[in-house]
């Protein structure tokens, strides 16, 4: 008897549900073009590491991009319209950036995602928000993975880094041109990822041969008695071979320690990719200054201490107004940039802004875009490329990026077979007082 | 207000397992009733809800595994990527239904589960513990050496669009709702059935007294192998879910973490019944979404924010041992 | 040969920090049936004092004496204040087997959430107390450093002080006694529960030296020892739970498969390495290397 009231408390209760959720439901609006803009606000929204491991490198980016549109809306905004960003931490873990993507389509109804970053993130994120479908654009993806210039696939991404491919064939150009590089060994430790495998096709493509089998380590598993064994037994190699790695800087800290510890600290070139040699981090992780002293790695930005780049000056500036207490360093530099990129967009798509018109404006004239980067923006009615090339530097004792051999050469190439060559490439100016008025 | 309704509802439903056919009915009803409810809330409340469902198949699994026969696995993750991994074969190289697929990731995962168990489950607690630990952290890193399996990238895992003759506002996320809502109702009432068989006692009888039930002639080790075989295929479907809600799987979408997360779902629900796995999905859905409206309404340092999810997890954990360490009915229920 | 040679003292002295892990793990399991994945928290949650101290003071042999007397308040203050009224909370249902590994998991969760508000999430590094430059034979410089022999002989001096103590002293037959047959002892008129807290204690020390002994040759941040943790606790099970001599053996064990495979075969295969030896040793043993005679199917 007990059991059959219960029973039809269930269903009474269940029923109740039923009506309540009806009540309450909230249908929302069909996904639209101008979904996220009125007359006097643009709403943007990004899902990026804010916690965890990765949250600590990356925290900066949406901080950055917030203090840059801030500075913007207290300049009148873009077409009279304030922009506000919607920022969700996604802690770099797949799932989470795949809800939070989500949300910020279907909840805060934002008009584009910017900035997303990281590679297996977002690549999940953009089929699970179904950026296409509801045609949202993803701008300027923080990621150096190739698809995403890929049209066929992502049909409204925008790359905002060059590939790790490209990366591997400039520095695969750059050892090739090199006198004293060229004839040594040379051998690549890679984490066993997207930037190690990304790398590795891109040293393939250039025809670089190295001189073993590359060092692939899991994520979190390069311990210090592990690097030195690799160290160790790669020394038995003649002369000064070039050692390239593709990792995250924390990694090329844990090696360059290591050889410090062999005294093979002269023994290599160090080649590091440009995710991996933040000087700043190798110093504060404890390798010595004379070790960092030398190290060769490729970037498409200027050095964030280089106090006489105009675009360095004036984010400084923005930066120390906008963003308290938060230093200057290359996550500011690239968020800076790829705010100021967006605003330009904004701009371009003309005051009726839709979805589509903004995705045509940096298809027709995102390759006019100012912007920090070193390397031509590659945006067009084909290709979706941002950055092409990168510049190989060398850091000093005090972490400073300076141009190998003192004179800055810029290589610009593609993700494919593409050559490399070198180019004569100069950036345009910065738009007085940083705000763009193209 | 949903949450609320939906946990009493699901404590309903299943306060009056007793006859089949009465748990039959009410499974149907509930699925009924939550395919109603998918045409009335908002399509992101449809994805969480789907997520739901996804955690509330691998908390059975736990509960099955460690409330019903003893074992404590840490490696449940590890179990799912075998499903996700079979699953996305499945689609990937066959051109196989979705739904076939899911069925796959969990028949692979079990048959999985009974090589692994042949090995292990004979194992006592903390060596059962340690062995699955070793195989969530070893398993992800293993996928890299094998180029079928889509290395770092992964491999995509994508059911596809809703079937035509439900019409075209029918979105992708109520597709999942409901791929997501009936496979965790119907594994859900084959666990339960389970739990109500001559296997569940046996089961039991083994995790409160294995010297007692040997002795009554249950052999103690094949029936541990089965529950871990078991437990692992439900794991197994419950990680084709997962790969399914976020498009794709790779080895990053199952850290460690996942696995005491399950472990913790399980906990919160109350490790030996099956009563409140929505719950516990609930709440390792909502945990995030807490944390993060509560940095955004306190602001707090940089570092308060990061730390605050973590922190929220693990309080709930440990107020759930001290308090409910029989499950959150306790606090509804007066008396047992 | 000389690969050879730095693989074995590598394996050496990367087993020593693992051993340690493996010996707090143990002594918590052997005094009160619990895996205290807490322990990876608690040990660099002292790790960070000892950082802290070194800060202040500048020196690593003040931070490290503070780091082992805090890591023993910490393991003392854990189970007096959050295991005990645990036990005493959870006394019936399956969940008894699991409620102490899961609080410890969530108390490992807290601790580090704790560490993130206080210091942060970014990497910080201890310097090395002594040189780490590798030692120089016959002209080759090897990965085997005066800081590595200092780490292996600290950890050789620690656990000769631990035997010691657990075979000469009254307090070690009463810590031996408890583990033993908790009911016996109390009822011979030891304190079972002083003495539980003792090994507590004991095991949080071990975790601070670790932590101590670990850092200077990687780097400090609220995840470090998680790592170090898993690899603990399988050397620990490899050695059959129960026992010192079997928690270092297994550490020595695992620390060798370990580097062996990384450098002869590939560094892509540290985490599977560990599985395999794990799953070996146990299947020809399944209560591990050392397993006492009792061995308890808890």
């Amino acid at each position: 008897m007990i059991r059959n009231t219960r029973t039809k408390r269930a269903v009474i209760a269940s029923a109740l549900i039923t009506a309540g959720a009806m009540v309450l439901s909230t249908i929302p609006a069909q996904a639209a073009e101008t979904t996220g803009v009125t007359a006097t606000t643009i709403k943007l929204g990004i899902s990026s590491p804010k916690s965890g491991a990765a949250g600590t490198a990356y925290k900066k980016v949406p901080g950055a991009m917030k203090a840059y549109f801030d500075y913007i809306n207290a300049n009148g905004g873009v077409n009279g319209r304030k922009i506000t960003l919607v920022s969700h931490d996604d802690g770099y873990n797949v799932k989470r950036a795949a809800t939070q993507t989500t949300k910020l389509v279907l909840n805060d109804q934002v008009f584009a995602i910017v900035g997303a970053l990281g590679t297996a993130t977002h690549r999940n994120a953009y089929k699970a928000a179904n950026l296409a479908k509801n045609n949202v654009p993803s701008l300027f993806v923080n990621s150096g993975f190739s698809g995403f210039a890929n049209k066929a696939l992502y049909p409204t991404t925008f790359a905002g880094l060059p590939s790790y491919p490209m990366e591997a064939k400039v520095m695969a150009k750059f050892i090739k041109d090199n006198p004293v590089l060229a004839p040594q060994a040379s051998f690549l430790i890679a984490q066993d990822d997207e930037f190690g495998v990304d790398g590795i096709a891109g040293f393939k493509e250039a025809g670089h041969k190295f001189s073993d089998n590359p060092i692939l380590y899991p994520q979190g598993g390069l311990s210090s008695t592990i690097a030195e064994g690799a160290l160790a037994k790669l020394a038995a190699a003649p002369g000064k071979p070039v050692l390239v790695l593709f990792g995250t800087t924390d990694t090329t800290a844990t090696l360059l320690k290591a050889a410090e510890k062999l005294s093979l600290t002269t023994k290599f070139t160090f080649l590091a990719g440009s995710v991996g040699a933040d000087a700043t981090t190798l110093l504060a992780l404890g390798v010595k200054a004379t070790t960092v002293d030398g190290v060769i790695t490729a970037s498409f930005f200027p050095d964030a201490k280089d106090a006489t780049d105009e675009y360095v000056k004036q984010f400084t500036a923005i930066n120390t107004k906008y963003n308290k207490g938060v230093p200057f360093d290359n996550t500011v530099l690239q968020g800076m940039n790829s705010a100021m990129l967006t605003v330009q967009a904004l701009r371009a798509a003309g005051k009726n802004l839709t979805r589509t018109g903004l995705m045509n404006a940096i298809d027709t004239k995102g390759s006019t875009f100012a912007s920090a980067g070193l390397a031509p923006l590659n945006f067009s009615a084909t290709s979706r490329v941002g950055y092409n090339g990168y510049w190989l530097g060398q850091l000093n004792a005090k972490g400073e990026l300076k141009p190998f051999g003192g004179k800055l050469t810029l290589y610009t190439t593609d993700s494919t077979s593409g050559p490399v060559t070198a180019s004569t490439f100069v950036r345009k100016s910065i738009p007085k007082n940083g705000i763009p008025n193209n | 207000m949903l949450k609320h309704s939906k946990s009493k509802h699901s404590k309903k439903i299943h306060s009056s397992i007793d006859s089949p056919r009465k748990r039959l009915f009410l499974f149907i009803l509930g699925g009924w009733l939550l395919l109603i409810l998918s045409n009335q809330v908002g399509e992101f409340s449809l994805y969480q809800g789907a997520f739901v469902a996804t955690y509330a198949v691998g908390i059975a699994s736990i509960i099955l595994l460690t409330g019903y026969s003893g074992q404590l696995s840490l490696g449940h993750g590890a179990l799912m990527a075998v499903g996700a991994y079979a699953g996305a074969l499945t689609i990937n190289s066959l051109q196989w239904h979705p739904v076939v697929a899911l069925i796959m990731a969990t028949l692979v995962a079990g048959l999985f589960g009974l090589l692994l168990g042949g090995a292990v489950a004979r194992f006592s607690g903390p060596y059962l513990a340690g062995t699955t630990l070793a195989l969530a952290i070893a398993l992800p890193s293993l996928a890299n050496q094998f180029p079928i399996l889509g290395g770092e990238q992964g491999l995509a895992f994508d059911v596809g669009a809703s079937p035509a003759r439900f019409g075209d506002d029918f979105s992708p996320y109520k597709w999942f709702f409901w791929i997501a809502t009936l496979a965790a109702l119907i594994i859900i009432w084959f666990v339960a059935n389970i739990a109500a068989s001559r296997f569940g006692r046996t089961f039991r009888a083994m995790r409160d007294n294995p010297i007692a039930a040997q002795l009554c002639g249950v052999n103690v080790a094949r029936q541990k192998v089965t529950a871990f075989a078991i437990s692992s295929g439900v794991a197994g479907l419950s990680g084709g879910l997962l790969v399914m809600l976020i498009t794709g799987v790779s080895p990053s979408v199952f850290p460690l973490s996942l696995s005491l997360l399950l472990l913790s779902g399980a906990v919160v629900t109350g490790l030996y019944n099956l009563k409140g796995v929505i719950l516990g999905g609930l709440v390792l859905v909502a945990i995030p979404e807490i944390a993060e409206s509560l940095v955004t309404r306190i602001g707090g340092s940089e570092n308060v924010a990061n730390s605050l999810p973590g922190f929220l997890v693990s309080a709930l954990l440990i107020l759930a041992v001290m308090f409910t360490p029989n499950g959150p009915e306790h606090i509804f229920k007066r008396k047992h | 040969m000389t690969q050879f040679f730095t693989a074995v003292l590598t394996s050496l002295s990367s087993g020593a920090i693992y051993a340690l892990m493996s010996i707090a793990l143990v002594l918590v399991w052997r005094s009160t049936r619990v895996v205290n994945f807490a322990q990876a928290g608690q040990a660099v949650l002292t790790t960070y004092i000892g950082y802290e101290v070194i800060q202040r003071t500048g020196s690593y042999w003040i931070a490290l004496v503070a780091a082992i007397i805090g890591g023993a308040i910490i393991g003392a203050f854990i189970d007096r204040f959050f295991m005990r009224p645990i036990f005493k909370r959870v006394t019936s249902g399956p969940i008894v087997l699991i409620a102490p590994v899961v609080a410890t998991l969530g108390l490992l969760g807290i601790i580090e959430a704790v560490i993130g508000v206080v210091w942060g999430l970014n990497n910080q590094s201890i310097e090395p107390p002594v040189s780490n430059a590798g030692f120089n034979v016959n002209g080759t410089v090897i990965a085997f450093s005066l800081f590595n022999a200092f780490v292996l002989g600290t950890v050789a001096i620690a656990m000769i002080l631990l035997t010691l103590l657990f075979q000469k002293t009254n307090i070690g037959l009463a810590l031996r006694a408890s583990a033993y047959s908790p009911e016996i002892s109390k009822l011979s008129g030891i304190r079972v529960d002083a003495v539980r807290t003792l090994g507590w204690a004991i095991s949080g020390a071990a975790g601070g030296l670790a932590g101590m002994l670990y850092v200077p040759s990687t780097y400090l941040f609220p995840n470090a020892m998680d790592v170090l943790l898993v690899f603990g606790f399988i050397a620990a099970v490899i050695g059959g739970l129960e026992s010192m001599v079997g928690a270092v053996v297994g550490a020595m064990v695992l620390g060798c498969a370990i580097n062996f495979v990384a450098t002869y075969i590939s560094t892509a295969l540290v985490f599977p390495t560990a599985f395999v030896v794990l799953i070996l040793v146990l299947l020809v043993r399944p209560s591990g290397l050392f397993a006492g005679k009792k061995g308890r199917s808890a």
